[in-house]
């Protein structure tokens, strides 16, 4: 059946919703961000907000520990999920279920995570509760702060928590997707078990783990719930403060809320294109 | 390979590692189920003092708004997951049986959705939705979610299209079916694992979205992760338990269903991010 | 160079109904070009993979040079795999990928690209240096896999089904290739292949596996003269097998009296020829000579095959077109088996 001719007609729902809601929702973001809201009878033009967003110390700081929370839970779930996906690769005793239970925080929302993360490392906590037992702390203060403290701590727990099996799964397909003949073949050749997984096996895997790496670190510097819940006030992630910006009663703080997602766009940008490029990359080799 | 290396089996310290690892994957539900049926867990109690089925009868009981939410995201959920379906298996066919000019355009276009954040789209909807009558309704939240849900299933859609031969329907033409009888018998059966698959997941990204119901519900259209976020922050421990397992059913039920789906096709998986 | 001793060589997978590789002994000489031939899932690859290191036998034991080198790993054995599917590594340059193994081995930088080089120019790769591997040819992609083994001048060399990816015309010239190669280097070379043609073809001896059993291990001629049984006659070609009685030197079937030669096995009940060594004669009379009848006759370009019956026992012949040219189907022809072409199997 051919059918080619209407190839457009079969395309162009799914691309009228996403050109219109995503496409539209960003653009929208952007004229805003320049002050330009029409229907709520703003039409200026310009800079200001940025202005405004670039010569604040809030910003900055909130610019700061929402990188820090991306990037330190994007390398610290890619090394876990490397290691895991090494093991979980090999046959064992019980490997079954250990890879069954690998996946079940997969399908778990993000919320769910970080009210199990409250439970545990808030400082009336399981874990302060242990160490009370243990006799480290005498009373909940003591034991040291790791939700809604400076470092973000707990938040970079939740994220590690739930992204350590979707990059780990990711890097199983690829590793069953290369097989395991180059390292046999590198082995032949002299490389040590080592030698062979840094020289020939980590090459390989490079770009499919980069291309996770690249979508967490998106997903975890645009997630707004998570700082929401389990973040300090001040400096609170950059999704949050867009989010109270927008909501603020004040309407001139939302050309800044929009400046702020955009901001956001634009590094979630610069990943699609980096994992566009590995991709295909990838397909290439 | 030297003996005791011969790839089989694991040294004791990795496997303990492993076990480790998985344990820290589980741990965070625990103390969830934990809570749910505590009637009172004061520091420094390592386990709850008393018990009490006191949050579950609230989460049954018909003057609590949990079971209305519990409604109200699962059929915004399907409304969306039906639309993702209606529009993403002509697209999903088109991507996956063809070479077109601009083909790579469409395909960044369909997955850029998947990886920027829903917050920098939903600001700039919101006021649109305002205008037209859509923010703080359900069917608003449910049109906003295809902006996840839609990407989702195009994929999915696609990757079972790529391993689909549509000469099946040319032969059912041929032999006198007509387009929907070859729709129906022809088409539909081959796709139909992957389409409920895809379904089924498309469902769980709807039914996990927050920031997008959050903002064009306006904070009217209550879905469990909102009541879940305002019970977490007001501390009420016992019924955010209850709530999380709720919400979190739907999931473990679908791994069950699909772990075999998961780990062999590697765009499905990506598109996992937006639970 | 190194002599490898297989003993009693059994590798069984769980779940399996019989081992993949079934109490295989065998000593392959020290310099030797060997061939291990088998159809697919003989066991021949797993054969392989055993000596090379990669998989460990469930019993049994591999010498080199009559020491066990079941404990030591792939890296450390001196002999090299060079895989079927080249596996050349993706990301590497042509240089790179045959430079591996020296880098491996903390080589000096100098040294290893002037081993690269040398081994380069050797195997006509000139001004590849720099190409990935997915810009070579399938031929280019075998010599690079070939280099990157021999420029480590291992002791011993594994191919599994070096030249099956090759189209024909490339196949012949890199086994032209790999015998200079194995002239030129001092290595025992063992390769792995289910194409009888080629292994007669390259060998210099022919282990023959069917089912994961070692059924015989001979010069390529050997194989045709003197099969151990009719599976290895029929694997290499014969057709011919007619059933009937041994007495001493005389095998008594449906064609008469046949005289046997001297070295003719004393278990066999069956006698074997090749078609190719029937003869046709003119008159009757002649020693193991008797009428046969013409069923059909094709004619094959370089031979024309005759299917024949005596006593209604059907066999083969294949004669040159130019004897063939006034036959006709139906005819009946002097037909003559003489002694030395003669086999018996069991």
């Amino acid at each position: 059946m051919t059918e080619r001719w209407n190839i457009p007609l079969m395309l162009a729902p799914a691309l009228i919703i996403i050109v219109g809601l995503f496409l539209g929702g960003l653009a929208l973001g952007l004229v805003g961000s320049f002050g330009y809201m029409p229907f709520i009878g703003r039409e200026e033009f310009n800079l200001d907000a940025y202005r405004s967003i670039l010569s604040s110390e809030g910003f900055y700081r909130s610019f700061l520990l929402t990188f820090h929370i991306a990037f330190t839970s994007t390398v610290i779930a890619s090394a876990i999920a490397l290691g895991a996906a090494l093991a979980l690769r090999r046959s064992f005793y019980g490997r079954t279920f250990i890879s069954f239970l690998f996946q079940i925080n997969l399908t778990v929302p993000h919320l769910v995570g970080a009210v199990g993360i409250l439970y545990l490392f808030s400082q009336s906590g399981f874990f302060a509760r242990l160490a009370y037992e243990f006799e480290l702390i005498s009373k909940p203060s003591e034991f040291p702060a790791m939700i809604y403290d400076p470092l973000a701590i707990g938040i970079i727990l939740q994220y590690v928590w739930k992204e350590v099996p979707f990059i780990g799964l990711i890097l199983l397909a690829n590793m069953q997707t290369i097989g395991k003949d180059y390292e046999a073949a590198a082995r032949s050749l002299g490389a040590s078990r080592w030698q062979s997984f840094r020289h020939v096996l980590l090459p390989l895997l490079t770009p499919g783990l980069l291309a996770a790496a690249m979508i967490v670190f998106a997903f975890t510097f645009g997630a707004y719930e998570i700082p929401a819940l389990l973040g300090q006030n001040y400096p609170a992630a950059l999704p949050v403060l867009a989010y109270q910006s927008f909501t603020h009663v004040d309407l001139h703080a939302r050309p800044e809320a929009f400046a702020m997602t955009m901001i956001i766009a634009l590094l979630s940008a610069a990943m699609i294109m980096g994992y566009a490029y590995l991709s295909r990359r990838h397909v290439r080799t | 390979m030297a003996p005791g290396k011969n790839g089989q089996g694991l040294p004791t310290l990795v496997w303990f590692s492993l076990a480790l690892l998985v344990t820290w994957l589980i741990l965070p539900l625990l103390p969830l189920a934990v809570w749910s049926v505590s009637r009172s867990w004061y520091f420094p109690d390592l386990l709850p003092s008393a018990y009490s089925a006191r949050a579950w009868t609230y989460v049954f009981s018909p003057t609590s708004d949990i079971l209305p939410a519990l409604g109200r995201t699962a059929l915004i959920a399907l409304g969306a997951t039906f639309l993702s379906a209606l529009v993403g298996l002509p697209a999903g066919r088109a991507l996956g049986l063809y070479q077109f000019r601009g083909k790579a355009i469409v395909e960044l276009l369909i997955l850029a959705p998947t990886i920027v954040p829903g917050i920098a789209v939903a600001l700039g909807l919101h006021v649109v939705f305002l205008k037209l009558g859509l923010a703080g309704t359900a069917g608003g939240v449910v049109i906003v979610h295809l902006i996840p849900t839609l990407p989702y299933m195009v994929l999915v859609m696609a990757g079972i299209f790529s391993n689909y031969n549509p000469d099946a329907e040319a032969q059912a033409r041929s032999l006198g079916a007509g387009y929907f009888q070859t729709f129906y018998y022809v088409t539909l059966p081959a796709i139909l694992p992957g389409l409920l698959i895809g379904s089924l997941f498309a469902f769980l990204v709807s039914w996990s979205q927050y920031i997008l119901t959050l903002l064009i519900g306006s904070g009217r259209v209550v879905t469990l992760p909102l009541l879940l976020f305002n019970f977490a922050s007001a501390g009420r421990n016992d019924i955010t338990g209850a709530i999380s397992i709720i919400y979190i059913l739907p999931g473990i039920l679908l791994l069950f269903l699909g772990a075999r789906h998961l780990t062999g096709r590697n765009r499905t998986l990506e598109n996992l991010k937006q639970i | 160079m190194t002599d490898v001793t297989l003993e009693k060589l059994t590798k069984s997978y769980p779940g399996a109904d019989r081992p993949a590789v079934d109490n295989i002994s065998i000593d392959i000489g020290s310099g030797s070009l060997t061939a291990l031939l088998g159809p697919s899932a003989s066991g021949k690859s797993t054969v392989l993979k055993m000596i090379a290191g990669l998989l460990s036998p469930s019993s049994g034991d591999i010498l080199f040079d009559g020491r066990s080198v079941l404990r030591q790993p792939p890296d450390k054995r001196d002999a090299v795999l060079v895989f079927q599917e080249h596996l050349l590594f993706p990301y590497m340059t042509v240089a790179e990928n045959i430079g591996f193994g020296l880098k491996m081995r903390r080589r000096p930088k100098d040294e290893i690209s002037s081993a690269v080089d040398g081994m380069m120019e050797l195997m006509q790769l000139d001004g590849l240096a720099a190409r990935k591997p997915n810009q070579l040819s399938g031929g280019q992609q075998q010599r690079v896999a070939l280099a990157r083994a021999l420029v480590l001048r291992p002791k011993l060399l594994l191919l599994d089904e070096p030249f099956s990816s090759l189209d024909a015309n490339l196949r012949v010239e890199m086994q032209g290739l790999l015998r200079t190669l194995h002239a030129e280097f001092d290595t025992t070379m063992l390769f792995v292949t289910h194409d009888q043609e080629e292994a007669v073809a390259l060998a210099d001896s022919i282990a023959l596996l069917l089912d994961g059993k070692l059924r015989q291990h001979d010069t390529p001629d050997g194989f045709y003269a003197r099969p151990q049984d009719r599976s290895v006659a029929t694997f290499f070609g014969a057709k011919n097998f007619i059933e009937g009685q041994r007495q001493a030197g005389i095998f008594d079937c449906a064609f008469g009296q046949i005289r046997l030669p001297d070295n003719a096995p004393v278990g066999g009940h069956t006698l074997t020829f090749r078609p190719e060594n029937v003869k046709l004669v003119s008159e009757a009379g002649g020693i193991n000579s008797f009428p046969a009848i013409i069923k059909s006759i094709q004619f094959l370009g370089s031979q024309t095959r005759l299917q024949l019956t005596s006593s209604d026992i059907r066999f083969e012949a294949l004669v040159s077109p130019f004897s063939a040219a006034s036959l006709q189907s139906g005819q009946q022809v002097m037909v003559q088996l003489p002694p030395e072409v003669l086999w018996l199997v069991p």
